[in-house]
């Protein structure tokens, strides 16, 4: 049997988990969030082939124009391990691969629509906060 | 036959070269884009790759882990984002301005008045003096063993023109030890000052007491034993150091190489 006091406290803290609207940043959708909250415009992420990433799963799509893909890896030493990956997945174009905690951004302007590197300066910026 | 012979070993050695042009290139940090690229500054702060190779590389990057950090004056390439002023010689801490976990710390050896990017940390012996900051610390060995390679840096801007900082000073600050750079003037009449060398040396510096305007450099006073202006010709016999900073130090930058 929970005391009283207890089971109002657990009830506060499921309360606060569950009535928060905000997605968690380490999520493809918390990443969303903060692309389209600095003003890029964001497509849908839809699923890519981990294989070249050496992850294991990965997202991907368009913003502003630059491609991005979102890999998770069983643990930060493995994202770390895939930057180089990543910029392999860059080739000849312009792009960066960062690791943060269990997932790597991979972000290739292969259409040459960022000239100056502001757009992708604006999705690596939100995903290393 | 010959001719079409020819033409195909043309075409395989201009395939061959356009492919080893295409060799990824690591920056960190903002940087000029090489004008075949369309020229400008990448806004780029993170880690990110390039299919050109640095402007300059040998005095306008360091190596930073084993990407390319720029340490040059982004406004003289168009840089239109935020921006300070400083004054001569200074450190440049590199990890703390890309915000990695890689300890290293470089020199700028850009004379006069000059911008970056980057704001400095609060740790920096700088004074702020008539809207640029001047480095009034201690230079370690490092930063005299690198002026050999690094120093020839302003050769690179003079015939780049753009509008750096005006600085209008009566003095320089005390401890501050460096070369001023002035716009057209007369002679300059300075009182002996000295500065401080982490090898334990004192060195005399001058500087400067009468009112100089620091705009557009033409004209380079050097500072010790004594001031010479010449109009639109370097001075550089006082203006070097002579090796007065040199000699080995304790001083080492630890750093995380690849």
């Amino acid at each position: 049997m929970i005391a009283p006091r207890r089971l109002a406290a657990l009830l506060v803290a499921l309360a606060a988990c569950g009535g928060s609207e905000a997605k968690p940043a380490g999520s493809d959708d918390g990443m969303v969030a903060a692309w389209k909250a600095a003003k890029l415009d964001v497509s849908a992420l839809t699923t890519v082939d981990a294989k070249p990433y050496g992850a294991t799963a990965c997202r991907g799509g368009t913003v502003s124009g630059v491609d991005v893909v979102l890999c998770s890896y069983g643990s930060g030493e493995d994202a770390q391990a895939a930057q180089d990956l990543g910029l392999a997945a860059v080739g000849d174009a312009t792009g960066a691969a960062l690791a943060r905690g269990a997932r790597l951004l991979v972000v290739v302007d292969r259409r040459k629509a960022d000239p100056t590197g502001r757009t992708i300066d604006a999705i690596t910026a939100a995903f290393r906060k | 036959m010959r001719t079409y012979i020819a033409a195909l070993i043309a075409l395989v050695c201009w395939v061959g070269a356009a492919k080893a042009d295409k060799k990824q290139h690591r920056y960190v940090g903002i940087h000029p884009i090489a004008k075949a690229a369309g020229g400008g500054v990448c806004h780029i702060q993170a880690p990110h790759v390039h299919v050109y190779a640095p402007i300059d590389v040998k005095v306008q990057f360091r190596d930073h882990d084993g990407w390319n950090y720029f340490v040059g004056d982004p406004v003289a390439y168009g840089w239109d984002g935020p921006k300070t002023s400083y004054y001569g010689h200074h450190p440049v801490p590199v990890d703390v301005i890309v915000e990695d976990d890689h300890p290293d710390t470089e020199y700028c050896y850009l004379e006069g008045p000059h911008f970056h990017a980057w704001a400095p940390p609060p740790k920096l012996d700088l004074e702020l003096r008539a809207g640029a900051y001047w480095y009034v610390g201690t230079f370690p060995p490092a930063y005299a063993e690198g002026r050999v390679g690094y120093d020839p840096i302003d050769v690179v801007y003079q015939p780049i023109r753009y509008e750096r900082p005006t600085v209008v000073v009566d003095a320089a600050p005390p401890g501050w030890y460096g070369a001023i750079v002035v716009a057209p003037a007369p002679v300059v009449v300075v009182p002996a000052r000295p500065a401080r060398v982490s090898a334990g040396v004192e060195i005399h510096v001058p500087a400067p007491s009468l009112r100089v305007e620091i705009g557009v450099p033409s004209v380079r006073i050097g500072i010790g034993g004594g001031v010479v202006v010449h109009d639109r010709h370097d001075h550089d016999d006082d203006h070097h150091d002579h090796g007065r900073r040199g000699g080995k130090g304790k001083w080492k930058r630890g750093r995380g190489h690849r």
